[in-house]
């Protein structure tokens, strides 16, 4: 695992979270905390290894920070937050074994996670069934339903809302009709295909190419080359495998292919600079990204979000290694929860009941959040935008050329 | 006196402990159903979650226990399987192909897809060598995840698809949880009547001493496929149970991880066990649940694990489990056949047949190993078949019981030509054999080695002895018995529990015979019985060969013991250099010139 | 331009999954078994390189004698935990599982310690790319660098000779004086060489990757299976063949359905001819 300087608050995590396991292993003896001044427990089930893991571990940071400043604030009405963590190892089966753990054994108050779609997928069920306040930062759509997960919202973009905004741009902003769409085969990546190909055509585009591809292909020569023959004067890839996406970059480049490449987030990531095989290859790449956490045509950051920079140096937070906008939103979730547990209590259905008719505008560094009854995926269209990936600095970005 | 001491009861075992033979032979099933089903009384919901994973996951490996435990066959790949049937079931429930299919129904035809799937993957068992075999298998389990996430239209590809929701009662968590329960108790009795029936035995003797087996006519095709498919179509049932557990599946949760645990738990628990498999899925399923930090290192240790048991302990749990072979035998055990009980173990033998072997030519590369022999053997003669080191005695008797094809000449029973045809049918012709080095299951006791030569014998069929159904029981009483005779018949009834690997050398070629002599053969092939035998053995074994003959089996005996062939043999044939130097009664071939030069010396 | 980078990229991974292989091979003829580590320590070539000199600076050079020396190690390692010990055993197939242990064991360090995700594996040439880029002939350089070398080694060298000796009779060569152990410690330890050798080589083409592991495993594999075990002619047709075939078939039908062809003609070629088209038939069983 990587990034060991605050690992206190991880560590202590890890041993109260291996002391209440080990309490707990005579089953049915272990009661939830009721007294008043006992921590209240959140479950939080990141990816911390396995292949999804950068974002577990960018998340986590911000996470962690915002645990300790809340409590450091004095908490909720004098009681501590306490996170009780579950690495689910990017394994949908793990997740759905950990967030049992949480819900039956440990009884957590809420559930922040899991923050990869295909485990929120499988374990997103149970946790509805055992009736447990639940938010998560995953995009996949059909991951809120107020009817069939009631207690269920996500803080941040739905795949449909990050497609618009990214057809937009290629489209309308920089005016490119012929689009290739391209991803990689894993569960976010085939959605994304098959969402935003006929999106694109709605808005006036032209699909010139649309294919899901092995990440692990070495050799993207031919697909890029089938894009080019049919005139395709933009790529589209959708993957969050910075490997998948180096050689994406580097193949245009060994074609002198001149084309902007508009796509996912990771696009911009630090990682996915690390594979490409000369650093000019960065250019005219524009990964989505969100208006809070990027820098204007002057190079300034909203306040809020310099603001929040600062405060991560100063918690020596570090994010040169993974993108701004991941802790941000880290940062976020943590928020949200201590919010409702403050203003409405830890009644599972005053929570839900908090979520629905109190989130409007409500203003995160990561995005701004609306919410009802009907409406659980609350972050607004416009704030999702496309940025220019070597303008990375201190893990923010400027944004794409031809915006208002 | 012997610490073993086995009595019959009616032909079947009773145990060698106060407890009843049901309860020993079904106590995994009994553990599990206590354990299991008293479950809420001591465990909360989150322990019921991880007991309905122990329980899917039992389903499956169970099936695969029968494939790599008891058949020897590494199928490393077995979560293809698992996705297979995960797969169909929710397909069907979400109404991806046809209109929605009913929970019951859909898991019903996931086990079929298995089962048919199974077979598919198991064929190149037939054909390939163990580690070829296992790379096919890890081959098939990458194939299947990339067709799950391409046929996006009947998988929902890379998103995936909701898993089969239960209806009720079992549509609560501790509703599924019983679901799953029951069928895996149902499972663990049919895999434990399975181990206890004659495939089991086949199963594992093919996996053990294949040699040995084709000749008491295990046929392997048969026996490897019917075990592929049942083991299959249980992959397939634990893969629509698994995405119920679920509630969704997608690709990336067929993991290889998966596979690694199925494949180990059998190999910790122990091969030819129903328990150790068992108790190792429980194990290896639990263990990381409450370990929280050790999350991301339970395939490593796993694999630790694996390496520890390979190098340690191959017998796995279960033979830190076997306390009934720590108990020591007695020393100075000695072999004293009863040959006046040969009525009741060959029963009338079939006199007046002859077996005649014809010109036969068989040549390995440039080598003529056997060069052009002849050679006749009667119901009720003992033919003695000698010559020195390399002269082709063995590999007449392999060409008689029909491992080598030879490239001319003819082996006949009264006329019926079968040169070409499998080693396994020359049980069905009534040819029994034993072999130059004893060819025992060393993990099987005794009378489960001796069993097997009866194998041909039983009339129940692998679903009869699955659902131990009454031919099944009968069965195996009557094979019991015989078995116990056989034994007495040698004399060496008072081990029949013992492992077998226990047993001293001489006592396996004892235990060799009366396996041989199950099937009531015509006609009975000795391969050096007396070799690394005592003087006092050589004479009993003299004493029962001669018996066997007068009960009319023909007995050919390959020896390097003179004096025992001598002694005992109605006819003799010489071999040297693969052709026949002399044949007649022995004393004209004992003072043949030729024979004296070649081979017995002045 | 499409015909050539078919070529081009077929070749390159064809000789990396040759060099795979030969490791296979190499292992085989010291021990008359086959070790499932073969793919993971390759994998690890990549690892190791990427460690060596993109994270801790070294110099090229230094850096790739490193990585040689280690994945000798892990050959001797292989030999002495996985192989040595049930070779006395009655069980042969208990060499299965125990390499099989042993690669999941590397694996999953491979996993906790390093990354799960690619990393960049640095120029190993400081040179432009020219008509063909360093990627696509440094693997077919290594290939042929190894079959030299092997080549070499076995015409006219003793110990070469005696590589083959106790791989054609090891008894016999027991008989001569040949210290078996020994022999078998240094053809595993070449061939942990010639793994890492594949991994390094390749490491601009896979990158260095945890999932290099399986898929070096697997499809270093099937040119030994396809080729004759123990054949490294054919392991290097074999794999040149297959690295083309799968970049054809990956261009016309896209990646899974190369995956499937591959398996499917995996599978027929085994099934017809169980020893491989240029192996020798099994030997007497009774």
């Amino acid at each position: 695992m990587k990034a060991k300087q605050r690992r206190i608050t991880r560590r202590g995590l890890l041993k109260g979270s291996a002391a209440t396991a080990a309490a707990t292993l005579a089953p049915g003896v272990y009661m939830p905390a009721i007294a008043n001044t006992d921590p209240i427990q959140i479950g939080y089930l990141p990816a911390f290894t396995g292949p999804s893991s950068s974002t577990g571990i960018g998340i986590g940071r911000g996470t962690e920070l915002a645990v300790q400043e809340i409590n450091a604030a004095g908490g909720i009405k004098g009681r501590k937050i306490e996170m009780v963590m579950r690495d689910t190892q990017s394994d949908p089966t793990k997740a759905v074994n950990a967030a049992a753990e949480l819900t039956r054994r440990h009884k957590v108050a809420v559930m922040w996670g899991p923050l990869n779609s295909g485990e929120t997928a499988a374990a997103i069920q149970n946790i509805a069934r055992d009736g447990v306040p639940h938010i998560h930062p995953c995009w996949v759509d059909t991951l809120t339903d107020p009817k069939k997960y009631p207690m269920a919202f996500r803080n941040g973009p739905s795949n449909q809302q990050v497609g618009i905004g990214a057809n937009h741009y290629v489209v309308n902003v920089s005016k490119a009709k012929k689009v290739a769409i391209v991803s990689d085969t894993t569960g976010y990546g085939t959605a994304s295909l098959d969402a935003y190909t006929p999106m694109l055509k709605k808005i006036g585009g032209d699909v010139v190419y649309s294919a899901s591809v092995d990440a692990n292909n070495p050799d993207l020569k031919p697909e890029l080359l089938r894009m080019r023959l049919g005139g395709a004067e933009a790529i589209m890839p959708w993957s969050v495998n910075a490997g998948f996406l180096a050689r994406i970059i580097n193949t245009r480049a060994e074609l002198n292919w001149d084309v902007p490449i508009v796509g996912q987030t990771t696009l911009g990531s630090g990682q996915t600079k690390a594979l490409l095989a000369k650093p000019e290859y960065w250019e005219k790449v524009y990964p989505n990204n969100f208006r809070n956490l990027s820098y204007d045509a002057q190079g300034q950051l909203p306040p809020q979000s310099v603001e929040f920079v600062e405060r991560l140096r100063k918690a020596k937070v570090d994010f040169a290694d993974t993108l701004l906008w991941w802790v941000a939103l880290g940062y976020d979730g943590p928020r949200l929860i201590a919010e409702a547990l403050r203003e409405a209590g830890t009644a599972p259905a005053d929570i839900t009941a908090y979520w629905s008719t109190k989130v409007k505008s409500w203003k995160g560094v990561y995005g701004t959040i609306t919410w009802s009854a009907d409406n659980r995926d609350g972050f607004q269209q416009e704030e999702i935008i496309m940025v220019q990936a070597n303008s990375l600095k201190d893990g923010a970005f400027k944004l794409a050329p031809g915006y208002a | 006196m012997t610490a073993e001491s086995v009595p019959t009861v009616g032909g079947a075992a009773t145990s060698s402990t106060w407890l009843p033979a049901w309860f020993e032979a079904w106590f995994p099933v009994i553990l599990l159903a206590v354990v299991g089903g008293s479950l809420p009384l001591w465990g909360d919901s989150f322990f019921g979650i991880i007991a309905t994973r122990v329980c899917v996951y039992w389903v499956l490996v169970s099936g695969l226990n029968l494939v790599v435990g008891f058949a020897g066959q590494l199928a490393i790949g077995w979560v293809s399987l698992l996705t297979i049937g995960a797969y169909v079931a929710s397909a069907l429930t979400a109404g991806r192909v046809t209109p929605e299919i009913p929970a019951y129904v859909s898991l019903v035809i996931a086990a079929l897809f298995g089962a048919v799937f199974g077979l598919i993957a198991g064929l190149p068992a037939l054909r390939l060598r163990t580690f070829y075999f296992a790379m096919t298998t890890l081959g098939l389990s990458t194939i299947v995840t990339q067709i799950a996430l391409a046929w996006r239209s009947v998988t929902g590809g890379g998103v995936g698809i909701p898993g089969p929701s239960m209806p009720v009662p079992f549509d609560t968590p501790w509703g599924f949880y019983y679901f799953t329960l029951i069928l895996a108790l149902f499972c663990t009795w049919m895999t434990c009547n399975v181990a206890a029936s004659r495939f089991g035995r086949s199963l594992v003797a093919l996996r053990d001493a294949e040699v040995a087996a084709e000749a008491v006519g295990i046929h392997k095709p048969g026996l490897l496929m019917t075990v592929f498919l049942f083991s299959g179509a249980l992959a397939g049932l634990a893969g629509g149970l698994f995405a119920s557990l679920q509630s969704y599946i997608t690709p990336d949760a067929f993991t290889f991880d998966l596979s690694v645990l199925f494949f180990i738990a059998i190999l910790i628990g122990g091969r030819g066990s129903i328990l150790g498999p068992l108790l190792g899925t429980a194990v290896l399923t639990i263990l990381p649940e409450f370990a929280a930090p050790l999350v991301q290192w339970s395939t490593f240790l796993y694999a630790v694990l694996l390496l520890l048991i390979v190098l340690l302990v191959p017998g796995g749990i279960a033979d830190l489990l076997d306390f009934r072979n720590r108990k020591p035998l007695d020393r100075h055990r000695e072999i004293r056949p009863r040959p006046e009980l040969l009525g009741q173990v060959l029963g009338d033998g079939q006199r007046g047949s002859v077996l005649e072997i014809k010109g036969i030519v068989l040549a390995f590369g440039g080598v003529r190993a056997v060069d052009g022999v002849d050679l006749q053997l009667r119901s009720g003669e003992v033919h003695g078949l000698i010559g020195p080191n390399g002269s082709g005695k063995t590999t007449v008797l392999n060409v008689i019981s029909g491992y080598y094809a030879p490239q001319q000449g003819s082996v006949a029973r009264d006329g019926g030509d079968f040169t070409r045809e499998g080693s396994y049918t020359r049980a069905r012709r009534k040819i029994a054999r034993t072999f130059q080095t004893p060819r025992i299951v060393g993990e099987s006791s005794v009378i489960d080695n001796v069993m097997i030569g009866a194998t041909t014998d039983g009339r129940a069929s692998f679903v009869e002895s699955m659902l131990s159904l009454s031919r099944h029981r009968r069965d195996e009483a009557s094979l019991r018995e015989r078995g116990m005779a056989a034994l007495a018949l040698v004399g060496l009834e008072r081990i029949a529990n013992v492992r077998a690997d226990r047993l001293q050398h001489s006592e396996l070629r004892f235990v060799e015979i009366a396996r041989a002599l199950m099937m009531k053969p015509s006609f009975l092939l000795l391969d050096e019985p007396a070799a690394g035998l005592s003087v006092d053995e050589i004479k009993r074994l003299g004493q029962l060969i001669e018996a066997i003959s007068r009960q009319g089996t023909g007995v050919l005996l390959v020896e390097h013991h003179a004096d025992l062939i001598f002694d005992i043999c109605d006819r003799v044939t010489v071999l040297n250099l693969g052709k026949v130097l002399a044949s007649g009664s022995p004393d004209h071939v004992r003072t043949h010139r030729e024979v004296i030069n070649a081979y017995l010396g002045a | 331009m499409l015909v050539e980078s078919i070529i081009s990229n077929g070749l390159a991974v064809g000789a990396v999954y040759a060099l795979i292989g030969i490791s296979y091979n190499v292992m085989f003829a010291a021990s008359r078994v086959f070790s499932f580590t073969a793919g993971s320590v390759g994998m690890l070539g990549g690892v190791f390189g990427s460690i060596f000199i993109a994270k801790m600076g070294m110099p090229v050079v230094a850096g790739f004698l490193l990585t040689l020396l280690l994945g000798a190690i892990l050959g001797v390692i292989t030999e002495f935990v996985a192989v040595r010990p049930v070779l006395k055993s009655l069980d042969q197939h208990l060499y299965v599982l125990s390499t099989l242990a042993v690669a999941l064991m590397i694996q999953q360090l491979t996993a906790i310690y390093f990354s799960t995700d690619a990393v960049p594996f640095p120029r190993v040439i400081p040179i432009e790319a020219g008509i063909v880029d360093q990627k696509f002939w440094l693997p077919i350089l290594a290939c042929i660098v190894t079959i030299l070398g092997l080549e070499y080694l076995f015409r006219h060298t003793l110990i070469g000779r005696a590589f083959l000796a106790i791989a054609e009779d090891t008894y016999a060569a027991r008989a001569l004086g040949l210290p078996e152990v020994g022999l078998r410690m240094a053809s595993y330890a070449l061939a942990g060489m010639i793994s890492v050798l594949a991994g390094f080589a390749a490491g601009q083409l896979l990158f260095a990757s945890l999932a290099n592991g399986p898929l070096l495993n697997f499809y270093g594999f099937v040119p030994v299976a396809l080729g004759g075990m123990g054949s490294n002619r054919g392991a290097v047709i074999g794999g040149l063949a297959l690295g083309l075939f799968q970049q054809t078939a990956n261009y016309f039908f896209g990646g899974i359905f190369s995956s499937v062809a591959v398996f499917i003609v995996f599978i027929v070629v085994l099934l017809v001819r169980p020893e491989g088209l240029a192996g020798a038939a099994t030997a007497r069983r009774v």
